[in-house]
């Protein structure tokens, strides 16, 4: 026994609660769990019912989970004490679980907020006395994490002395992750919760896949198939592969590459997120049982406790974060000397130094933090429609319990009874929803009497929502996976897309269903799926900025990257500038394009993406002038037909943060992407009803979308707050305002680099090959319409 | 827009609605009166201002036009009204202000058990399709087939996407292919079906203050 783990079980037998954080496959479950199984095998059997929940985030990791719980009960003599209960468990099997409750029951948050929707909720779960919540770090930052945290409220209505333990992998900010499991005050109380560190991640070698020659390595691209080759062989020398990708998209291409040149095709196998189930699971299966040699996987291979080790893995492209490098690595086996070893290939050449600067910060031991998501109306909404099906309850206790949570210590009067007043009356008073039925009060109790409404709701309930996701089917039965209906609907019946990599051709879509057949030619799109690519992270991002920093001073601990990047970084010192953390780049060049104005903040894309808005924004309003905008992870390109003359002092009022959040919204379409956003919030709180793949839609009369809801509400109630949950959103998790902020007090403080460069340099190339077109439009809704219109006309005349 | 159809002159109204100047007669589809109110009885909280914009679009369109008879091809209601509804009393003070109007509907698959309603809304109701001036008026014909009769319909909710850049836009619209014209939805929370240029229909989208053709 480790001691952390008798840390662990000690503490949990003073009844105290906590937070375990170790790297998978390290012991961490045993850790947690040893303790609740001293307390299963010495309590009282007679007494019976539910005693210990154990929350899983991926249903596909429950049965895995539910055997490993099982494991040491049973050589303690305790058979099936643990059970399991996901979306996926048959309505016989769940009536079974309630007539006859498990010591213990493996289940995911959806599930468990399902179960506190029982009339008899309270009854059948007041006697558990412990949650565990196994891969707390993948859902502290989601609004899964925000509805665990209601569920775990209400538990400890039910039952005081609850304790919680989280598992945890490491991540920046461990504190927020302990507080998220305690009550929000039970930090300064007698039982404060434990952080427990396991044992320290193994160290990672990091091995570059380094190209031939950097002048003739791309400069730009997200493929990185020209490594295609060097890649093979790696796959070719070892015995069992993991090839991670950073999107599906990305995925589905290198499979199909790897497959074209491999010698044995049959023994490579794609995994990811949009792929039914059924396949991959045999994708794993395979490569555990030495079938297969090797599998392309996204950040859907990211998680799973049982997955045996591989001999290899290697990551395509940056791992974009530190936190994502090290669970990728993990599933690496033992190398000798206890490390863990990634193969890491960049797919051009600037990605080189950011695997130099994952190398750097790894070295200095630190982590990405996730921030745990506050005040969700949509989810309270969710949750208190949930209470009131399941037993009802007093609005003042309740307001008291939902405080507790620490993702609602700050929830106003004001906040709550709008919520409140959105689930009864169906909007604030003076907003007029007659006959609105959906929560009501009976001798003061908020419950809910329609027993249609209960329904809907339970089939609702849930937050993590697949957006518009299509259900892939051959006609002839076999289903292949899911893709979003944005791609689907732009597909005609006899066009030909690649998913999970099969060449296959529409036949028809009904029924929430894509019905496809084999298509013989190869040639097809591959669908992109919306979300996939994620931003540099911070703390990468300022990495490479202390990278350069270091190169500039010659003071740069030597890595294998160094001298394969030194020639680029000759290149772009001699043409203009490094940028770094002291100064901000900026460069001005003119091309057969027009005029470019090219700003390196270093704040990721999505970041970079308001604040490339914000700065055409804030020019155009000094003159007009029309930018075609450009961004990446590094930098932003701001593309205009004529020159514009900008000085330094121009440049500061540029990068004001005065009206930042006013500038940021009318720069953008704001309202559109709030729309877009609203989708979401709209379905967790009930009020879109959400077609199943394969069942169809249940309640047809009750079809509206979101967009519509959204127009209707900003027409009628614009004050609801669920609109402006969407604004919120839009701004701190869509365009990372946070992020924008921090670039703007950070370059507040640099000094400013202007530099006019004769051709494009290094960091110009990527932006200007990757040119994304979005034009700075500020004209009124019919002049845009008009506009399109007139683009449209033009471009049908000339076809035609 | 100005359309001849089988020798009839009409007039496209960007308000969603056909105008046809010879018989001073107003023509509108799926209006889907009450469905804010479904929405509120099944829990989901639509606000109520969506009937009186209904009502007001429809006052606004008789009042520009001097129409005489207004013509709803099928889908005046969402649903027909449950015990409580407030919403078909509104409607009812609405027709009170149009006692010179005629009303006709031709019956929609929604427009179901509304016998004693359409009596009090003194709504005539003309079967499920019927001919006029050799235009059949009708409130769903089959979009995929091939030949359709000169006429009018409704049942579809048409709807164009115009994209450019990055751009996106959706608009309800009319579509026409030969001699038959479908509506677009008038009810403004109805949702739209993309595709119908799919079948060979071109689509005119009520753009605004207009209407254009897209495709």
């Amino acid at each position: 026994m480790l001691d952390f783990q008798r840390q662990a079980w000690q503490a949990y037998a003073e009844g105290q609660s906590g937070l375990i954080h170790a790297p998978t496959g390290s012991g961490k479950t045993l850790a947690a769990w040893g303790g609740a199984v001293n307390e299963l095998i010495t309590q009282d059997s007679s007494g019976g019912g539910l005693s210990m929940l154990w929350i899983t985030p991926l249903r596909a990791l429950a049965a895995d989970t539910c055997r490993a719980l099982n494991r040491p009960l049973e050589w303690l003599g305790m058979h099936d004490a643990v059970a399991l209960r996901t979306g996926d468990t048959s309505a016989y099997r769940r009536k079974k679980l309630l007539e006859q409750p498990p010591p213990a029951l493996v289940t995911t948050p959806e599930s468990l907020s399902l179960m506190l929707s029982y009339a008899d909720a309270s009854n059948r779960l007041k006697r558990v006395r412990a949650v565990f919540v196994d891969e707390w770090h993948e859902l502290i930052a989601s609004k899964r994490g925000v509805l665990l945290q209601l569920a775990l409220a209400r538990l400890r209505t039910l039952n005081p002395g609850l304790k919680v333990w989280g598992l945890s992998a490491t991540i920046g900010n461990l504190d927020d992750a302990l507080a998220g499991l305690l009550t929000a005050d039970q930090q300064d109380a007698d039982r404060p919760g434990l952080c427990i560190q396991g044992r320290v991640d193994r160290p990672i070698e990091i091995d570059t896949l380094l190209p031939d020659s950097i002048e003739r390595f791309p400069l730009a691209g997200r493929m990185g198939l020209p490594q295609l080759r060097a890649v093979v062989d790696r796959i070719e020398q070892s015995d069992s592969t993991l090839v991670f990708t950073n999107t599906r998209n990305q995925a589905e291409n290198w499979f199909g590459a790897i497959q074209s040149v491999s010698t044995k095709p049959e023994t490579i196998a794609l995994h990811h997120g949009s792929i039914d189930r059924e396949l991959r699971d045999q994708a794993e299966q395979g490569l555990a049982g030495g079938r297969l040699k090797c599998v392309v996987a996204t950040s859907s291979l990211d998680l799973g406790v049982d997955f045996s080790p591989v001999d290899q893995v290697i990551q395509i492209g940056s791992p974009k974060g530190i936190a994502r490098l090290i669970q990728r690595a993990g599933r690496a086996g033992h190398q000798p000397g206890g490390r863990a070893r990634i193969v890491c290939v960049p797919t051009h050449a600037l990605e080189i130094i950011e695997l130099a600067a994952v190398r750097n910060r790894l070295r200095q031991g630190k982590v990405e933090a996730r921030e745990p998501v506050r005040l969700a109306l949509d989810v309270l909404a969710q949750h208190l429609v949930t209470i009131a099906l399941g037993g009802g309850f007093e609005p003042d206790r309740m307001f008291a319990e939902v405080r507790t949570s620490p993702a609602f210590s700050d929830l106003s009067r004001q906040q709550w009874q709008w919520t409140l007043d959105f689930i009864t009356r169906g909007g604030p008073a003076l907003a007029a929803y007659p006959n609105f039925h959906k929560v009501e009060s009976v001798d003061g109790r908020m419950r809910v009497t329609d027993r249609r409404i209960g329904m809907l709701h339970r089939l609702n309930i849930g937050t993590i929502t697949a957006d518009g996701a299509l259900q892939v089917r051959f006609v002839k039965g076999a289903s292949l996976g899911q893709v979003e209906e944005r791609f689907i609907t732009r597909l005609r019946p006899g066009e030909r897309f690649i998913f999970a990599g099969r060449s296959l051709e529409l036949v028809r879509v009904r029924d929430m269903t894509a019905y496809v057949r084999k298509a013989s030619s190869k040639k097809a799109t591959v669908p992109s799926w919306a979300g996939g690519r994620m931003p540099l992270s911070t703390l990468l991002a300022d990495g490479m900025l202390a990278l350069f920093d270091e190169y500039v001073a010659d003071r740069a601990y030597p890595t294998p990257e160094s001298d394969s990047i030194a020639p680029l970084i000759a290149l772009q010192q001699r043409a203009s500038a490094m940028p770094g953390r002291g100064h901000l780049l900026i460069e001005q060049l003119q091309s057969r394009d027009g005029a470019h104005w090219f700003v390196y903040p270093f704040a990721g894309r999505l970041a970079h993406e308001g604040l490339a808005a914000l700065l055409a924004f804030r020019i155009s309003r000094r003159r007009p002038v029309t930018f075609s905008i450009t961004v990446n992870d590094y930098g932003i390109e701001l593309l205009s037909a004529k020159a514009i003359e900008l000085e330094a002092a121009d440049w500061r009022d540029l990068l004001t943060l005065d009206d930042l959040t006013d500038d940021i919204e009318r720069s953008l379409d704001a309202a559109n992407m709030a729309k877009y956003r609203f989708r979401d919030i709209a379905r967790v709180a009930g009020m879109v009803q959400q077609g199943f793949p394969g069942r169809g839609k249940p309640v047809r009369h009750l079809q509206a979308s979101s967009g519509l809801i959204f127009d209707v509400l900003k027409q009628h109630d614009p004050d609801h707050l669920l609109l402006e949950q969407a604004r919120r959103e839009v701004l701190e998790s869509q365009l990372e305002l946070g992020r924008i902020r921090a670039a703007l007090e950070r370059a507040a403080e640099q000094q400013l680099v202007i530099r006019r460069p004769e051709r494009l340099t290094p960091l110009a190339f990527p932006l200007w090959a990757d040119r994304l077109r979005s034009q700075l439009s500020s004209e009124d809704w019919q002049t845009r319409v008009d506009r399109m219109l007139g683009q449209l006309e033009t471009a049908a005349g000339a076809s035609s | 827009m100005k359309l001849r159809l089988h020798g009839v002159e009409l007039e496209l109204l960007p308000e969603r609605a056909v105008w046809w100047p010879a018989r001073k007669l107003l023509i509108v589809a799926d209006v889907h009166l009450g469905k804010d109110q479904v929405f509120r009885r099944h829990g989901v909280s639509i606000p109520d201002g969506v009937l009186h914009h209904e009502l007001d679009a429809l006052d606004a369109l008789l009042a520009n036009y001097a129409a005489e008879k207004l013509l709803v091809l099928g889908d005046w209601v969402h649903a027909p009204p449950a015990e409580g509804d407030a919403w078909p009393e509104i409607v009812l003070r609405w027709r009170k202000r149009h006692a010179q109007l005629s009303i006709d509907l031709v019956l929609g698959n929604h427009d179901r058990s509304l016998s004693g309603w359409l009596q009090r809304w003194k709504i005539d109701c003309i079967g499920a399709s019927f001919m006029l001036d050799g235009l059949m008026l009708v409130h769903a014909v089959d979009a995929e087939k091939e030949t359709l009769p000169a006429g009018l319909s409704g049942h579809w909710h048409p709807a164009a996407r115009l994209r450019s850049g990055r751009e996106k836009l959706r608009l309800p619209a009319f579509a026409l292919r030969d001699q038959h014209l479908i509506l677009p939805s008038f009810g403004r929370f109805t949702g739209g079906m993309d595709g119908l240029d799919r079948y060979g229909w071109q689509l005119l989208a009520a753009a605004g203050q207009r209407v254009v053709a897209v495709s």
